[in-house]
């Protein structure tokens, strides 16, 4: 998707740095990158002004995760060497001009939308960092589960245990065969969001962890897995509007020949 | 009807429609945008074949709606989900006046539910008896995040949420239907919320609670309320329609009602005219679910099963004879034209 995204840069300028953060920021509620769900329509950057053009799936996208979202590609974006603004344009969303100027000028949701949504917007960030652990740690279960890890191994696995190798996740336990099997991105994601909610990350603490970062016992795992595989089903309930609504904008926009469903290509799953 | 094998399967449509979304009914700017964003779902996910001009989708009448649901579509009976929008519409999205005028002329044909909106408080309660009073109501469709005078929304569990709720037991009401589901521009999303829908079931356990679209996109959280709570439904409508571009989504959320709620508490909507029943039905009886998810959930949608979620399992909600009901709309003007 990244390639996709048409840059104006500076000459000889290396925008990899910049792309790089902002594949950082997620859509909070289907914890996937922007980059990689089509968002961001361009960027330009002109003597150390970062210009970021958003495509949101519909103009009605949640304005409270609207925001969020232009929040942080101002805070990746002003951590890259050489950027000192930062201006988001959120195009058509029908609250483009109160987030633009909020978020443009460093002001909080609450000063731009007050009485708009209970609770604070970190709350909101935090319980989708959350649902995101769990989700990421599900699709690592059904890895180690696939690899032929029993429930008694996986309980029992230690961060310094898990490894990478040839894009495999590879797992030695003392006194055991090293297993090999399942994707390494699938175990790095995981492992990134156990870091940014604060839990234990050193060699000895445990893999599998529930959200308070206490280790599971056999017996509550199945249990723990149930829940775990239902929340990334209702992570990805959104995504399959996104996708869906995305691709009748995308056609919108190239006019007025393109069906609604024709597109339909890049919704299949 | 809808006939498979020599197999019939009676339908009943839990979640449909009869709107006027004419731009002569738009109160103001968000009247339009309410309907534009209707169209945006219905265009994205209906076969290319099943998508409307705007025009028809802003006003089909009734014409359409009979041959939609009851000629073409396989539907025996539809539940019409009153929806009032007094703030975006003239006279209103689909009121249950509006909606009984379709009633009053295949009366075997529809159930219509009424509503009430607690932020009314005490002047609200002679207008909602008169309506039961006055109209054949037989369930109720609450609409938690209407906006009215500068408020976006109310919860289940307000006090005058329950006044109302005791109110409608005890004029009859069993059944009452939330929509909960995805974010509608302009509503607020935290309105949509489900943990409501929690107390009041708890709390009135001789209601029926069929919580509409599954509470989408908060899927979890409505899983873990209706495996609680044994008066809590799924209404299946949007849900439904991902079975077309997103099969495997359908699956997944097919399995995990399945898993948490079994069989016997899923109820099918079209949520007409946003998707016709036609293409939901027929793609929903070729559906099966895939292998993996039958061994990983530990559950399977049957043909028997899917007899139940298209209207085995609202009939019991309404305590319709299937039978006894099949052989009456078989004589109506719609059955006596088969």
């Amino acid at each position: 998707m990244r390639d996709n995204v048409p840059c104006e840069l500076p000459a000889g300028y290396d925008g990899t740095a910049i792309l790089d953060r902002l594949a950082q920021v997620l859509d909070p509620e289907l914890d996937e990158s922007i980059l990689d769900l089509g968002f961001v329509r361009s960027l330009q950057l002109r003597s150390g002004h970062a210009s970021v053009a958003l495509r949101l799936p519909t103009s009605w996208c949640a304005v409270n995760f609207a925001y969020l979202m232009a929040e942080d590609i101002r805070r990746e974006l002003l951590m890259v060497e050489g950027v000192r603004r930062v201006t988001i344009r959120l195009g058509d969303h029908c609250a483009a001009e109160e987030i633009e100027a909020a978020v443009n000028d460093g002001r909080p949701f609450s000063e731009a939308f007050p009485g708009e949504g209970a609770g604070s917007l970190a709350a909101l960030r935090l319980t989708f960092l959350r649902k995101g652990f769990l989700g990421r740690q599900q699709r690592l279960l059904r890895e180690l589960r696939e690899a032929g890890c029993s429930p008694a191994v996986i309980c029992a696995l230690r961060l310094g245990e898990v490894s990478v190798q040839d894009d495999t996740i590879l797992i030695r336990q003392p006194g055991c065969a090293p297993v090999k099997g399942g994707a390494a991105e699938i175990l790095q994601r995981y492992l990134e969001r156990l870091a940014e909610l604060g839990l234990d990350c050193s060699l000895a603490a445990p893999l599998i962890v529930d959200l308070e970062g206490e280790a599971l016992s056999v017996e509550r795992l199945l249990v723990h897995y149930e829940t775990a595989r239902t929340i990334r089903v209702a992570m990805e309930a959104n995504g399959s509007f996104c996708r869906a609504l995305l691709s009748l904008h995308r056609l919108d926009a190239a006019g007025p020949s393109g069906h609604a469903n024709t597109g339909g290509k890049d919704v299949q799953s | 009807m809808y006939n498979h094998d020599g197999h019939d399967l009676f339908v009943i449509d839990g979640h449909m429609h009869f709107w006027d979304a004419n731009p002569e009914n738009w109160r103001n700017k968000y009247g339009e945008s309410w309907i534009k964003c209707f169209y945006a779902y219905h265009s994205s996910l209906s076969p290319a074949d099943a998508v409307w001009s705007f025009d028809k989708f802003c006003r089909y009448g009734e014409e359409a709606l009979v041959d939609d649901l009851f000629r073409s579509g396989y539907v025996d009976m539809g539940i019409l989900n009153s929806t009032y929008l007094h703030e975006f519409y003239k006279n209103g999205f689909n009121s249950h006046a509006q909606n009984n005028v379709v009633k009053a002329k295949y009366p075997d044909r529809f159930l219509l539910c009424g509503s009430f909106d607690p932020r009314e408080e005490e002047a609200g309660v002679d207008p909602f008896r008169r309506m039961v009073a006055e109209y054949p109501i037989s369930g109720l469709k609450l609409y938690t995040a209407e906006w009215r005078n500068g408020s976006r929304g109310w919860r289940l569990n307000d006090p005058w949420a329950y006044k109302y709720l005791s109110l409608a037991q005890e004029l009859g009401i069993k059944n009452v239907h939330v929509h909960k589901g995805p974010t509608v521009y302009p509503l607020s999303a935290d309105a949509f919320d489900v943990h409501d829908v929690d107390y009041a079931a708890t709390d009135f356990p001789e209601l029926s609670f069929i919580v509409e679209h599954v509470g989408l996109p908060r899927l979890d959280d409505f899983c873990w309320i209706a495996a609680q709570e044994s008066n809590v439904y799924a209404g299946l409508s949007v849900a439904m329609a991902f079975v077309h571009l997103r099969p495997r989504y359908f699956a997944e959320i097919m399995a995990n009602l399945l898993f948490w709620l079994g069989p016997d508490k899923l109820c099918f909507g079209s949520d007409y005219a946003i998707w016709s029943p036609k293409w939901l039905i027929e793609k929903f009886m070729a559906f099966e679910l895939p292998e993996d998810l039958k061994q990983e959930y530990h559950v399977d949608l049957t043909f028997d099963i899917k007899r139940k979620i298209l209207g085995e399992n609202t009939a019991r909600l309404y305590g319709i004879d299937i039978p006894a009901q099949t052989a009456k709309l078989s004589q109506d003007g719609i059955g006596l034209a088969r």
